[in-house]
């Protein structure tokens, strides 16, 4: 893949998902990075170049919300497209009237991601 | 007749003045009476000589006939065929010159028949020891402890069940978790298979990965049977700390979604402990869930939850459950623990109940504390393996209490 690929950055702390998101993702032909935590994340060179956030609800410490909170505090607008394994509706209407692109519940498709990301970055 | 006492020669009637006679026959009378409605008959019992004396309730308790001497053979031939071992040891204590002794026996009757009886060393005339005791026919109190035991046991069970409830997202997020996995893998082989050409080297990773996510997904659902399956109530030897590190890892995600922090601290070499696992894991669980609930309010500072191990200088293996919730009134301490005392809006407030009468089983505590900080502590403790002998007669052996040690070392 190229390097100036569009970065996708990835921020679950959900081993299994770190190991088997990103091979899919530079599939869809996108550039990857993967993050442990909310506050790795941030700390990274990363913020300003990530062209789509890929980004679990709960995690131990900064969670994902407060995560798209954050960013939108500091006037980042990266799209966001969250994941999780909490199947709440609530939830979901809660993160999408905040801004965030899309969330899918685990386990979603390859089609439904590859739909999200297309959103988030405006390919249609 | 088979009314006497096994002091001193009664003195003869015939020297006695006629009114001590007729008192002494409305005594008579009046004992009978009293051993009749306490179901509890006397007896003496002159080991040496195998000579046995006893009063006519305790027939009637082992329906024999009064005609017939009591012998120890024959109160044998009464016993259920599985407390027979016990006149075998009240042999041996009273050749020993035990001080006394108290056994629970049943009888061979129509329905189980449950008997208590106690006996304490008396000095006779001839300097050869008797036993003087009770037997109580204690079947009613055994029928209504078994009643309040089910009744117990299936409070338990609904406590179990409504932590089942209370964790339903959690564990329904654990085995999302590795499906997730497992579908983004599969997804991706298919993408590597259909590429051109075909790579076939990542294909496999991907292939494996997807049987070590279906493995996890195995180990969560075996760790929830464990917990929650249907089991019989049963005693061994439970590493705290690993029963701890089970419950946590079911509740974690739960844990991270209501944005607490948790923090272990568990003692090496803790000592096992005898006892139910899954049943101790469920007050822990609920402990944990308590202090998660407690701080859910909390905005003003970290959520935090610590859950430390620790051995006291007792022998006794403590488990502690810090918070920094809203705490409770000073005045509450005790009530927390009264069966439908509650102060959550959802809760049924049997939980806390029930995790005491789960301790107390263990012979050991469990209670609360305000921390000098903000929040609260449950703290319970339970004896560590070195007290073996204590949890083997607590949990059902028929010999229930001796005026001398049971078993040797403690």
């Amino acid at each position: 893949m190229m390097t100036n690929a569009t970065l996708v950055a990835i921020v679950d702390d959900d081993e299994s998902m770190r190991r088997s998101l990103p091979e899919l993702v530079r599939k869809f032909g996108f550039s990857v990075r993967t993050f442990t935590t909310a506050e790795q994340f941030l700390a990274s060179d990363c913020v300003d170049r990530t062209k789509c956030l890929i980004l679990d609800v709960a995690m131990p410490g900064m969670s994902g919300p407060d995560l798209q909170r954050e960013l939108s505090r500091r006037g980042q607008k990266i799209p966001i497209v969250f994941i999780t394994g909490q199947t709440d509706q609530d939830l979901r209407q809660q993160l999408l009237a905040e801004g965030a692109v899309e969330c899918l519940f685990k386990p979603f498709s390859a089609a439904a991601l590859r739909e999200a990301l297309n959103t988030a970055l405006g390919v249609s | 007749m088979s009314q006497s006492t096994c002091s001193k020669a009664n003195q003869p009637a015939e020297r006695m003045v006629p009114g001590a006679l007729a008192a002494l026959k409305r005594q008579e009378t009046l004992l009978a009476e009293i051993e009749r409605v306490s179901s509890t008959g006397g007896f003496c019992w002159h080991p040496a000589t195998g000579k046995m004396t006893c009063t006519d309730q305790v027939y009637r308790i082992f329906e024999l006939d009064a005609a017939v001497p009591l012998t120890l053979p024959l109160m044998g031939s009464r016993i259920h065929p599985e407390d027979l071992a016990l006149l075998d040891d009240m042999l041996e204590r009273a050749s020993a010159q035990a001080s006394g002794f108290e056994y629970q026996l049943r009888l061979r009757s129509e329905g189980v028949k449950y008997l208590l009886l106690s006996a304490r060393r008396s000095e006779a005339a001839d300097d050869q020891p008797s036993y003087i005791g009770a037997i109580q026919d204690v079947t009613r109190s055994r029928q209504s402890e078994e009643a309040l035991g089910k009744v117990r046991s299936e409070l338990s069970r609904l406590a179990r069940v409504s932590t089942l409830g209370a964790l339903t997202a959690s564990i329904a997020h654990e085995v999302n978790q590795p499906l997730a996995g497992i579908m983004t893998n599969a997804s991706t082989c298919l993408e590597l298979l259909g590429s051109d050409p075909p790579d076939l080297d990542a294909a496999r990773e991907t292939a494996l990965r997807t049987i070590r996510d279906s493995e996890r997904a195995c180990e969560v659902i075996a760790r929830l049977r464990a917990l929650f399956g249907k089991r019989s109530d049963k005693t061994e030897s439970v590493d705290l700390n690993g029963a701890a590190r089970e419950v946590i890892a079911l509740s974690l995600s739960e844990l991270h979604r209501r944005g607490v922090i948790l923090r272990t601290e568990l003692a090496d070499n803790l000592p096992l402990i005898a006892g139910d696992r899954v049943q101790l894991q469920q007050v822990i669980l609920n402990l944990l869930l308590n202090a998660a609930e407690a701080m859910s309010q909390i905005e003003d500072r970290p959520r935090q939850v610590l859950i430390r191990t620790e051995l006291e200088e007792s022998d006794q293996a403590r488990l502690t459950v810090q918070d920094t919730g809203v705490g409770f009134e000073p005045q509450e301490a005790q009530r927390l623990f009264e069966a439908f005392y509650t102060t959550k809006s959802g809760g049924m407030g049997i939980g806390l109940s029930v995790s005491r009468s789960i301790v107390e089983s263990h012979g050991g505590r469990l209670w609360a504390e305000l921390n000098a900080g903000p929040g609260a502590t449950f703290t319970f403790s339970v004896p560590t393996h070195g007290n073996t002998g204590d949890a083997q007669s607590r949990c059902g052996a028929h010999v229930i209490a001796s005026s001398e040690p049971l078993t040797g070392p403690a």
